[in-house]
């Protein structure tokens, strides 16, 4: 059945499915580069946007590759490549996949109970039950954002029409003179709420992880995301105080190698 | 002239933006009946409505709040390029929060919109590489990625960017940041059995964060 599951046949229609989508983000990046440009943004502003995005994507995207290779002794590579490349989350995939392989009969999930019934069964209900996302942008975006925008922005959609017709620069004045609205501090608070939510757990799960209150549970996170807080306030020191701007590209990328080398030391 | 660049702008990244993500789906949701015509099995459709009772439920309600949460904060053309490539909360929404941290921009403005487009798709295409790449070269990388020695590394993948990204919040924001990280500690201390539902104990904590992220922002504006 692996051999199956490995054929070229299967990577080939997997693969097509991933180039399209490599397609489409290419596709995306362009125009709002174009954009970018065509309003007058900071040619250089955009391309370390873009840079830092990528350093920043890499170690995540091994971490990524990990789950691929996990899920492939059961499931065979070209799938979990489809799988975690479009729409999966390395933290749904697995999970999913066990419990829909329960559902169609076998006891775990495992290669050596695998059928083509199985299989295909498998992958509808991975894909169906993480396609909301796309529905909802599909039907909703638009909307959504446009009555986002019209709540917060009010007073800085009426500065820009007042200067519809003079130049742009004069509109991003207008902007600053009004202040920024609630909905940025919104999403700063919605961030700093998100990583306090994981932090909180790493403590949470050393002090009564293992049995309550006894400070008996995994350490290794919470030094880990110390570490790496550390080596961040390094770059920040040297990008801020030392003006060594172009190291902010790779400050997270760099923090987050250190944070997790220090990992391997603390076995 | 700026403005109806812009109005057009995003009327073209909503139009190829539904339209690729219509696409996407149907790829997505045909692939596994092609691969089952050719294994010779189509889905057992009476096992994946099962299934979705048990599992895609929760999963439907987590796609539901993630839209919520996180389209205003990846704009539209991000928006719609995150939730096709996925991998959200480890990897695009701090992806671009740092890209718009670096640029400086401000939620909410054509800049940000921007910056965050080329970020997710930078991001997402980085993944697809390395992913294509790790495929390719996945037997003489086998060893070294599932080797003991780097294992505790990639474990603790999440911890190291949170650390990272928390410092880079937490500095300018510390007053904010004290009572969601108190708060959520004691939380999982007490309640140790929410450790496994972090992802879904996100939206208590934004929530107490926003609310008190409000209070601050009427003082400083009347």
């Amino acid at each position: 059945m692996i051999v199956q599951l490995n054929s070229s046949t299967l990577y080939l229609i997997c693969g097509g499915i991933i180039a399209f989508v490599a397609l489409v983000c290419v596709v995306f990046m362009v125009r709002a580069f174009r954009a970018g440009i065509a309003i007058g943004m900071d040619r250089a502003k955009l391309v370390r946007a873009l840079t830092s995005s990528v350093t920043f994507s890499i170690l995540p995207s091994v971490g990524i590759l990990l789950g691929v290779i996990a899920l492939s002794g059961s499931l065979g590579t070209p799938w979990p490549w489809l799988r975690l490349s479009v729409i999966g989350a390395l933290h749904y995939e697995t999970q999913v996949a066990q419990a829909a392989a329960e559902q169609v009969g076998l006891s775990s999930l495992n290669v050596q109970e695998m059928t083509p019934a199985a299989f295909s069964t498998i992958a509808l209900l991975m894909s169906i039950c993480i396609m909301w996302g796309m529905i909802l942008s599909f039907f909703f975006n638009k909307a959504y954002l446009k009555k986002l925008q019209g709540k917060q922005a009010a007073p800085i959609a009426e500065s820009t029409q007042d200067t519809a017709t003079s130049d742009g620069a004069a509109g991003e004045t207008g902007k600053k003179e009004k202040g920024p609205g609630f909905g940025d501090s919104a999403m700063t608070a919605m961030f700093i709420g998100l990583v306090s939510a994981y932090i909180g757990s790493y403590i949470g799960s050393f002090v009564s992880g293992e049995e309550f209150l006894t400070f008996r549970g995994d350490l290794t996170p919470i030094i880990v995301a110390a570490v790496s807080a550390l080596v961040m306030a390094g770059f920040t020191y040297l990008s801020e105080k030392k003006h060594m701007v172009w190291l902010e590209s790779f400050s997270i990328a760099g923090s987050m190698l250190v944070g997790m080398l220090a990992a391997i030391f603390l076995r | 002239m700026k403005n109806a660049y812009l109005e057009n702008y995003d009327k073209t990244t909503h139009r190829i933006g539904r339209a690729v993500s219509a696409l996407t789906l149907i790829l997505l949701v045909g692939a596994p009946f092609v691969i089952g015509s050719y294994l010779g099995a189509l889905p057992d459709l009476g096992a994946v409505a099962r299934g979705f009772l048990s599992v895609g439920l929760i999963w439907t309600i987590s796609s539901v709040v993630e839209f919520l949460v996180y389209t205003p904060m990846l704009g539209a053309g991000g928006g719609y390029l995150a939730f096709i490539t996925g991998n959200l909360i480890n990897m695009k929404i701090p992806c671009a929060m740092n890209a718009r941290e670096i640029a400086g921009t401000k939620s909410g403005t054509p800049e940000n919109e921007i910056i965050s487009t080329l970020s997710i798709a930078a991001s997402s295409l980085t993944t697809i590489v390395i992913l294509a790449a790790g495929v390719l070269l996945l037997v003489p990388l086998q060893p070294i990625l599932q080797s003991q020695t780097l294992q505790p590394a990639f474990a603790n993948v999440v911890p190291a960017l949170f650390g990272a990204m928390g410092y880079q919040y937490f500095r300018k924001n510390i007053r904010l940041a004290c009572v969601p990280l108190i708060t959520m500690s004691i939380l999982f201390i007490l309640v140790p059995a929410l450790i496994s539902q972090t992802s879904i104990m996100i939206i208590p904590s934004g929530a107490l964060t926003i609310a008190l992220a409000y209070v601050i922002y009427r003082r400083q504006h009347g």
